[in-house]
């Protein structure tokens, strides 16, 4: 039989790879892999990874994903109640639901990383919250093949509805994660150098009302818990949106018992969506 | 081969974790050559020809096709926590674990055989079979725990990636052996390679049944 020698750390694959310098694949590869997130890169104070290798990363990934999810429609196709055009449609719409996503709490993040005095500037934030994304995306792709599986082993839509809800939570869920662990060190306000020229302003510390009480925290601590604060709730509105999103842009999967059609008409929520189909489902 | 299957069943030689050079031929031809002897004996006991060779080739399709969905996916995760480093180990543990499932459900096909010439009725065959593949489930889990004891003691983050690839891993071979039924072959219907029911979902008809029964 024959055997293959195992690679040492790290394998000449990557070290061969390294040489040939960066491609779209390699580069969401060192992404995944944290190299672009690790402390020592975050703490100089931007990200390596270019804007156009994430858009495009996201694309790619996201349109994979989306069109197994529209595969349910398309297999349904020769029975006459799906299309094969929703395989296309949802390639579309799943990359679109992100990235409208980030263009939506954009704004937002930055306004908090500045308030935050955050050392990156609005390019490095952008490209954090494009890498959250890929970093969500290549997680949701990764499961196409269990998504593809499950649509041509079952006829029930309910069951496939709830098993992507729960494929967007668990990659959403390490998307927020990484996004999480890239803020807590991007958040670290910048150390004003000692007898620098223009100093940035500093809130004072709160007035201590008890004579002989415990210091107040440092400024710069204080300030830094209430932006972490700030931003756990900013995550927690980057997922709802995000939600709320894919809601708007409906359908992905195609109900059987409907006509193809690019978007629904409004109304309802997700939420609400959700706890219907559980009772659908039996 | 059968030293590399004393090898792959101790986790000693070639096939210990961190020898090395890993057999990877070695490991694919006992994951999936194995299980075809078991899938043989299994559709014995129809009496039909053609359900023994289409056993024969839907339990090595199963273990192989399951694993194959799922792998990408353990790729994944496994580059986010960090660990790409040790996922060459990582994936010699999975393919190792799926060998010796392989060759334990191969090592119980006698006593399958055994039982089936002693006279059993469709529900004790099917009870027996579901004995023997939980049996070499186990064995199988064995083997990952072997390979994945040195793992976890360098990086305790393998432990996610383990329960990760196991979820995973079960949520789709319990579909895929739904879907792939027949493998003994019901007296009741005819031989086929598929139920006429095989794209139902495995998870809501025992959710449905459950709910029936109460």
């Amino acid at each position: 039989m024959p055997e293959t020698p195992n690679p040492p750390s790290p394998g000449p694959a990557a070290q061969a790879a390294a040489a040939k310098g960066p491609t779209l694949f390699g580069d969401i590869d060192r992404l995944l892999r944290g190299h672009y997130t690790s402390e020592a890169a975050l703490r100089t104070g931007g990200i390596a990874v270019p804007l156009r290798t994430l858009a495009i990363g996201s694309l790619i990934l996201g349109a994979f994903y989306g069109a197994s999810m529209g595969l349910f429609s398309g297999l349904n196709a020769g029975a006459g109640n799906g299309s094969w055009l929703q395989v296309f449609a949802s390639a579309v719409k799943v990359p679109i639901l992100f990235l409208l996503t980030l263009v939506v709490t954009f704004p937002s993040l930055y306004v908090v990383s500045a308030l935050a005095r955050s050392r990156l500037q609005t390019g490095d934030t952008m490209r954090v919250l494009l890498g959250a994304v890929t970093v969500n995306l290549a997680l949701l792709a990764s499961l196409g093949p269990v998504a593809a599986f499950f649509t041509l082993s079952t006829d029930s839509y309910p069951f496939m509805k709830l098993l992507h809800v729960l494929f967007f939570t668990v990659s959403g869920f390490a998307g927020l994660g990484f996004l999480r662990r890239a803020l807590r060190t991007i958040l670290e306000p910048t150390r004003v150098p000692p007898g620098a020229v223009f100093q940035s302003f500093t809130p004072s510390p709160p007035l201590s009302i008890t004579q002989g009480a415990a210091p107040p925290p440092e400024p710069a601590t204080q300030e830094n818990d209430q932006v972490r604060r700030v931003f756990q709730l900013w995550i927690v509105i980057f997922g709802l949106v995000g939600a709320q999103m894919g809601w708007i842009l409906r359908p992905f999967i195609g109900a059987p018992s409907r006509e193809f059609g690019w978007f629904r008409e409004r109304g309802s929520n997700i939420l609400l969506d959700v706890i219907n189909t559980f009772g659908d489902l039996f | 081969m059968l030293g590399h299957a004393t090898e792959i069943l101790r986790a000693e030689g070639r096939h210990q974790p961190g020898a090395p050079t890993t057999a990877w031929a070695a490991l694919l031809v006992a994951a999936l050559a194995t299980p075809a002897i078991h899938g043989a004996v299994m559709g014995t006991w129809s009496g039909r020809p053609l359900q023994v060779f289409y056993s024969l080739t839907k339990v090595p399709l199963l273990l192989g096709a399951a694993t194959l969905v799922c792998l990408p996916n353990f790729f994944v995760v496994n580059t986010l926590l960090g660990l790409r480093e040790d996922f060459h180990a990582a994936l010699r543990g999975v393919l190792a674990s799926q060998a010796t499932l392989g060759i334990s459900l191969a090592a119980l096909s006698p006593l399958i055989g055994l039982i089936y010439v002693s006279g059993c009725s469709y529900p004790l065959a099917t009870l027996t079979n579901g004995a023997a593949f939980l049996t070499a489930t186990l064995a199988g889990q064995w083997t990952l725990a072997r390979h994945y004891r040195p793992l976890v003691e360098r990086d305790p983050r393998h432990r996610v990636g383990l329960v990760g690839w196991l979820v995973l891993y079960q949520f789709v071979s319990i579909q895929l052996a739904w879907s792939l039924r027949p493998f003994i072959g019901s007296p009741d219907f005819a031989t086929t390679y598929f139920r006429e029911d095989s794209w139902t979902n495995a998870y809501v008809d025992a959710v449905q049944a459950m709910l029936m029964a109460l």
